[in-house]
C-alpha cells in the first residue's frame, strides 16, 4: 500500500509539478482514501512529498547496487554511478519537470539531499576502498555528488570522458 | 559602515549595494536603500549604473568575485611549493565563502538566488571564473576540483575535514591530492 501511494505521488508531480500536487490528486490516483493515505503519512502533504523523493532515491540506489555488483575497482563502480545518475536526472519524469518549469523549488531540494547523499553514497562506496577509509568515502562521495548536480563541461554520456574523469578529478 | 574619504561615488554605490543586499537580502533590496546607503540621490546611481537595481547588483558582485580573485592571486604568488600552492588555495577560498556576509545571508534566506548559479549549466560559469584565478599556477582541471572541493566542504562542513584550518587542508592535500603528480 506504502508503495502503491508512493507510485501515485510520484506520476502526480510528474503531471502537476510539486507546488500543485495535493493530497487528493495522491489519494486519487492510487485509488485510496484520504483517510488511508493519512494513516500511512500521518504528516499529510509535506510528508508525502518528501517521502516520495526519498523512496525514488532508494529505488536509483537499488538499480545502481545491482548494476556495479562485481566491479573489480573503485574507478569502475565511480563510472557506472555517474553514467547511471545521469540517466537517471535525464530520463526522470519528475526531476525533468522540475528543471523546467520549479527550478526555484528544485535546487534548494537538491542542496538538501546533498546533505542526505554524501553519507549514503559514502556508505555505497566502501567496501570497494581498504579499511579504515571513512574520511576517503566520504571525500569520493562529494565528489560525485558534485559532478552529478554540476557536471560543468563534462558529459556524462560519453564512456571516455566518464573514465578520463574518474581517473582525474577524483 | 565606514566611509572612505577617497571613494569614488560609484565605489561608495557599490559598497553600499553589497551592505544592503548583505542586510535585507535580494528581493527587498531597493534602489532608495542604496542610495540612501551610499549618501547620493536616485539619480546619480541611475547616472552611474544605466539600468537601474539589476545593473548596480551584477557590477557590485562582479566587484566581489574581482577582489577575492585579487586576494587569492596576491597569496598565491607568495606560495613556494604546489603543495602550498593547493592548501592556500582551499582554505583562502573556504575562509571567504564562510566569511562572506552577502553569501551567507542569501543562501540562509534566498537560496533560490544563489544556488541555481552552483547547479546545472549555470556552474559552468563558475568554474571558468575558478579556472581563470588559478590560471598562473595550476591547470584548469585543478581549478575545477579546487572548486567542487571547497563548495562541497563550505556548503555541507565535514567531520573529517575542515578546509578553512591550514593543518587540515595540508592533511587533505597530502591524502587526496598530490600522490600520483597527474594533479
Amino acid at each position: 500500500m506504502r508503495a502503491r501511494i508512493l507510485e501515485a505521488t510520484y506520476v502526480c508531480i510528474a503531471r502537476e509539478g510539486l507546488d500543485r500536487t495535493t493530497v487528493e490528486d495522491a489519494a486519487r490516483e492510487a485509488g485510496v482514501s484520504r483517510a488511508t493515505l493519512y494513516r500511512w503519512f500521518p504528516g499529510g502533504r509535506d510528508e508525502l512529498l518528501r517521502e516520495t523523493i526519498a523512496w525514488q532515491t532508494d529505488q536509483f540506489f537499488l538499480r545502481l547496487a545491482g548494476e556495479v555488483q562485481g566491479s573489480a575497482s573503485l574507478d569502475e563502480v565511480l563510472a557506472t554511478a555517474l553514467r547511471l545518475a545521469h540517466r537517471w536526472i535525464a530520463e526522470d519524469a519528475v526531476l525533468q519537470r522540475l528543471v523546467a518549469t520549479e527550478p526555484g523549488r528544485l535546487v534548494p531540494a537538491i542542496a538538501d539531499e546533498t546533505r542526505r547523499l554524501v553519507p549514503r553514497i559514502a556508505r555505497f562506496v566502501a567496501p570497494w576502498l581498504p579499511p579504515g577509509s571513512e574520511a576517503r568515502a566520504e571525500y569520493v562521495a562529494r565528489i560525485a555528488v558534485s559532478l552529478i548536480g554540476s557536471p560543468g563541461g563534462w558529459d556524462l554520456d560519453d564512456p571516455a570522458q566518464v573514465e578520463e574523469l574518474v581517473a582525474t578529478l577524483f | 559602515m565606514t566611509v572612505a574619504v577617497d571613494t569614488t561615488p560609484a565605489e561608495r554605490v557599490l559598497a553600499a549595494t553589497t551592505a544592503c543586499l548583505g542586510r535585507w537580502g535580494l528581493a527587498k533590496t531597493t534602489l532608495d536603500d542604496i542610495a540612501r546607503e551610499a549618501g547620493v540621490s536616485r539619480a546619480t546611481v541611475y547616472r552611474l549604473f544605466p539600468g537601474g537595481k539589476e545593473t548596480v547588483v551584477r557590477t557590485a558582485i562582479e566587484a566581489e568575485v574581482d577582489a577575492f580573485r585579487l586576494g587569492l592571486a596576491d597569496r598565491l604568488g607568495a606560495c613556494t611549493t604546489r603543495e602550498d600552492v593547493l592548501v592556500t588555495a582551499l582554505t583562502y577560498a573556504t575562509r571567504c565563502l564562510r566569511g562572506h556576509e552577502l553569501l551567507q545571508y542569501l543562501l540562509a534566506h534566498e537560496p533560490e538566488v544563489v544556488l541555481p548559479h552552483l547547479t546545472f549549466d549555470r556552474f559552468d560559469r563558475v568554474l571558468a571564473v575558478a579556472g581563470q584565478a588559478v590560471a598562473p599556477w595550476l591547470e584548469p582541471r585543478v581549478g575545477e576540483w579546487l572548486t567542487r572541493v571547497v563548495l562541497s566542504y563550505a556548503l555541507c562542513p565535514s567531520e573529517w575535514f575542515d578546509l578553512g584550518d591550514v593543518d587540515d587542508a595540508r592533511r587533505f592535500v597530502r591524502e587526496f591530492v598530490l600522490q600520483e603528480g597527474a594533479r
